[in-house]
């Protein structure tokens, strides 16, 4: 087994140039929305809006004003696929096709996927996408064939202001810490890593965040959607069991009744 | 949890019509069970469940691979495609219930199969008109397996939908709430049928007071299930969603009730049967349409 890789994300030092967009469409070869005829949003600069199956990198442009508009902050994120060491798109995936490869990253099989959407209303992050292309729910796959050869993924190798890090996650996790502490000695205390190992047993794919994780379209406490499956069931069975009770008790009275009717039926009258 | 997803799953009628037709199969198979187990396996009323479950369930099958993206490979599903062992993840609910489907597919097949030799339509071998599956030891026996199976096809689509991260879905109660909507429209179902086919026996009467008290449960769960969800009611209260509830309310509960009691001029089964099974129609698309993904 490989080394855990991942993308350590630091938005303090994104510039909102959209090289990782550019890199990774071109790599992975996605169609372009709508053919290239696309229509501005008219939130920010945002027109990508969000990550699917055919935008597996997606720059995110928050404008945060406050009510008075008197204070501001422009936040810029480079978004992704998670990687999430508990992943609940691999979990619910039904035919196999999602797949944790070598480097603890996870990968749709394109070939393998029937399209049945469960990995889509799974990700707590709303990663995944069906790609018209190919018919089959998609993502970012952390580049797994440039890495196969030892190569950066796309975005990583694009990205002019290192804002996107590519590495060995134990070895991105001590870079992102010192990050942090650099940003709190300048008195940026807000600063903070999202996606630690106490969240989905750490992200692979993590963040440095300046303000709360709501702010940039993400869940501040992400659930692995199968922790709900045991409960589920029992109250189910719970409620088989009721009905069943009911059922037998129903039926039951009315073979009572019909024995009863038979015997009142045979008897000699008195 | 995101409370905007951009993602749609685009699980639509098909999903939604497929979550009905099994669930009225699972239902009208669990009461074919315990009338086994009460030795009325060869009445009219378990015969009846034996010709409706398997059709029905064959046909929500089809629904389910025409509603995937690459139909063709629905397959995948049930065998691994590269080595061809069998596909299972017990903890993935759409994999447990392509297996569970499966599985009830075979067992009811063979139920129906049954009916036929029961109708002496034709024989195979020992297998004939004077000796059928249902009725003897070994339908008791086939029962418990079916009813049980039963049971897990009117829970999994419910577990499934609960195992996301899609508000109005967060709840662990849809589940118990679809297995209380399959055997409330399983059992409409076979009051339907033996109010066309003119066999109100004994059976059909007891089985109508099953119905009502099966309306009950089912309200019960209903109400339980919305509580569950919090702030994430508002998703299934808008819209196409809340008019489906409270038309699964009206139909699937108030009018059977009144129907069932409302005195002398109100008789007969088929009208609170019919309208039974409209209310947990609607029921079903409400909970799959309101959230945000479903269509």
């Amino acid at each position: 087994m490989a080394d855990a890789m991942g993308f350590f994300t630091d938005t303090t030092v994104c510039i909102g140039c959209k090289a990782c967009e550019v890199a990774c469409k071109e790599w992975n070869q996605l169609p372009a929305t709508n053919g290239g005829q696309n229509t501005l949003s008219g939130v920010s600069y945002d027109n990508t809006r969000k990550l699917d199956g055919t935008h597996w990198r997606h720059v995110k442009f928050i404008e945060d004003l406050s009510q008075d508009r008197s204070q501001s902050a422009w936040h810029l994120m480079s978004d992704v696929c998670k990687h999430c060491v508990q992943a609940a798109c691999l979990d619910v995936c039904p035919t196999g096709a999602i797949i944790r490869t070598e480097f603890d990253t996870v990968v749709i099989q394109a070939d393998v996927c029937n399209g049945c959407r469960d990995c889509i209303s799974a990700c707590p992050f709303d990663v995944i996408g069906i790609n018209d292309a190919t018919g089959t729910a998609q993502k970012c796959t952390l580049c797994y064939d440039r890495m196969q050869s030892g190569l950066t993924p796309a975005c990583a190798k694009a990205c002019p202001t290192a804002s996107i890090q590519f590495g060995p996650i134990a070895e991105l996790r001590q870079r992102a810490d010192a990050r942090v502490d650099q940003l709190h000695g300048q008195g940026q205390t807000n600063a903070y890593i999202y996606g630690k190992e106490d969240m989905l047993g750490g992200l692979n794919s993590f963040f440095l965040l300046m303000d709360a994780p709501e702010k940039y379209g993400l869940p501040a406490h992400p659930q692995l959607a199968t922790v709900r499956n045991v409960p589920s069931w029992i109250w189910s069975a719970g409620s088989a069991v009721v009905a069943g009770v009911i059922g037998l008790l129903t039926l039951r009275k009315s073979r009572m009744d019909r024995f009863a009717a038979e015997r009142a039926s045979t008897e000699p009258e008195a | 949890m995101l409370l905007e997803r951009f993602n749609d799953m685009h699980w639509g009628w098909l999903v939604y019509l497929e979550m009905f037709l099994a669930g009225v199969a699972a239902g009208a198979y669990m009461i074919s069970a315990l009338l086994e187990w009460l030795g009325r396996g060869r009445t009219p009323l378990a015969r009846s469940a034996h010709a409706l479950a398997f059709p029905l369930v064959a046909i929500a099958g089809l629904l389910l691979a025409l509603d995937l993206t690459r139909p063709e490979r629905f397959w995948h599903m049930v065998i691994q495609s590269e080595t061809m062992l069998p596909m299972f993840k017990y903890w993935s609910p759409m994999s447990a219930g392509s297996i569970l489907l499966l599985l009830f597919g075979g067992l009811t097949f063979v139920s129906f199969i049954d009916f036929l030799i029961s109708r002496g339509l034709f024989r195979l071998g020992p297998w004939n008109q004077d000796r059928t599956l249902h009725g003897s030891l070994l339908g008791g026996i086939w029962m418990v397996v079916g009813g049980l199976v039963g049971v897990g096809i009117a829970a999994y689509s419910g577990v499934l939908l609960s195992a996301t991260n899609v508000p109005g879905w967060d709840s662990t109660l849809i589940g118990a709430l679809y297995v209380a909507t399959a055997a409330l429209t399983g059992v409409a179902a076979l009051l339907l049928i033996q109010t066309v086919r003119g066999l109100i026996d004994a059976d059909a009467l007891a089985l109508a007071a099953t119905h009502v008290w099966l309306i009950v449960w089912w309200l019960v769960v209903l109400v339980a299930f919305l509580a569950t969800l919090g702030q994430n009611i508002g998703f299934l209260l808008h819209g196409v969603a809340l008019i489906g509830l409270i038309g699964a309310v009206i139909l699937g509960a108030v009018v059977p009730l009144l129907w069932r009691f409302g005195g002398p001029r109100f008789q007969g089964l088929l009208l609170p049967a019919l309208s039974t099974l409209l209310g947990g129609f609607l029921l079903r698309m409400a909970i799959v349409v309101g959230p945000p993904g479903g269509r």
